[in-house]
């Protein structure tokens, strides 16, 4: 029994220690907190074009850093949020987004589970209609 | 048509689905440029094997051009070098250089020894304007048309099913419109 806990505890531990973990590097942290809060929630939306599953924030990839490292000079350059997804997506593609944009190609990809979510909601009256009369 | 055959239907659906996505050729984790059918962005840099300035304004004329992100570190860039020196040589077509995060001395000395088939080099020594190019893992390939705009890209190595692809699309024509 107690062996079991250990192995659990270990494994609990294991997970946090890497869940907290970041690869923001020490040189690239601005010094304006409200400016570096702004870069990180940033680049937590930015996909890491090398690793694909990613976020910048999360990868240490070379490109990963070098974007990193872009976003916090065009937050220093007094850039707004929008221009520097834009600055991004028009060069890497709406794939660099982490969450797509709501858009006539990406309709169906918002929308599919609530409409899935519908039809099985229909599905299940109509059987349970079925179950009553039978 | 009865009710009870429809699930049966439907996951035969899914099944064929599934069974497509399998047999057709398809990488998803291959990326379609954001930058075709744009012009080339503009920018300035040093030359590595000119003492001038690489002005991408004057670079790009009226011609069709290749264009060729690399570095001495990188083993597909080597393997594929063959292919970027048939496009200079045996297709006569003009290839533009970007070396990529390297020294400009291991450049000029894998250059030596490998032939140089660029007509000119432009370094990108922070990776600055491989970002601009939407570039995210070299060597990558442009296909640039006589007014200035991207044609074609390609992430990865050039093999001969590559260069034969890029031969086509130049056949084709790249520069009606």
């Amino acid at each position: 029994m107690n062996k079991k806990l250990i192995i659990v505890a270990a494994f609990l531990l294991f997970q946090f220690s890497f869940s907290s973990c970041n690869a923001v590097e020490p040189d690239e942290i601005l010094n304006n907190t409200q400016q570096e809060n702004r870069a990180r929630d940033i680049s937590k939306n930015i996909r890491c074009m090398v690793c694909q599953n990613q976020s910048i924030d999360d990868s240490s990839a070379p490109l990963a850093k070098d974007l990193r490292v872009l976003i916090r000079s065009k937050i220093k350059k007094g850039d707004k949020d929008e221009d520097i997804y834009k600055f991004l997506s028009d060069r890497y593609g709406d794939f660099i987004l982490l969450k797509p944009p709501l858009k006539l190609g990406t309709v169906f990809l918002w929308f599919s589970p609530a409409i899935l979510f519908l039809i099985g909601i229909f599905v299940i009256i109509k059987h349970n209609n079925k179950a009553k009369v039978d | 048509m009865k009710i009870s055959k429809l699930p049966y239907l439907f996951f035969l659906l899914i099944l064929l689905i599934f069974f497509y996505l399998l047999i057709i050729e398809r990488n998803p984790s291959k990326i379609p440029s954001a930058l075709l059918n744009k012009s080339v962005p503009l920018f300035e840099t040093e030359s590595l094997i000119k003492n001038e300035k690489f002005i991408s304004s004057e670079i790009f004329d009226n011609q069709t051009i290749i264009v060729n992100f690399f570095a001495t570190w990188c083993k597909p860039c080597r393997d594929e070098h063959d292919y970027i020196k048939r496009f200079a040589n045996e297709k006569n077509l003009k290839v533009v250089g970007i070396n990529y995060k390297d020294k400009p001395e291991l450049a000029i000395e894998w250059l030596n020894n490998l032939g140089n088939p660029y007509s000119n080099i432009g370094l990108d020594k922070n990776g600055k304007i491989a970002i601009n190019w939407g570039v995210y893992g070299i060597p990558e390939t442009f296909l640039v048309n006589s007014k200035g705009v991207i044609k074609y890209r390609h992430v990865g190595q050039i093999t001969k099913k590559v260069y034969k692809e890029i031969n086509l699309i130049i056949a084709a024509g790249i520069n009606d419109e």
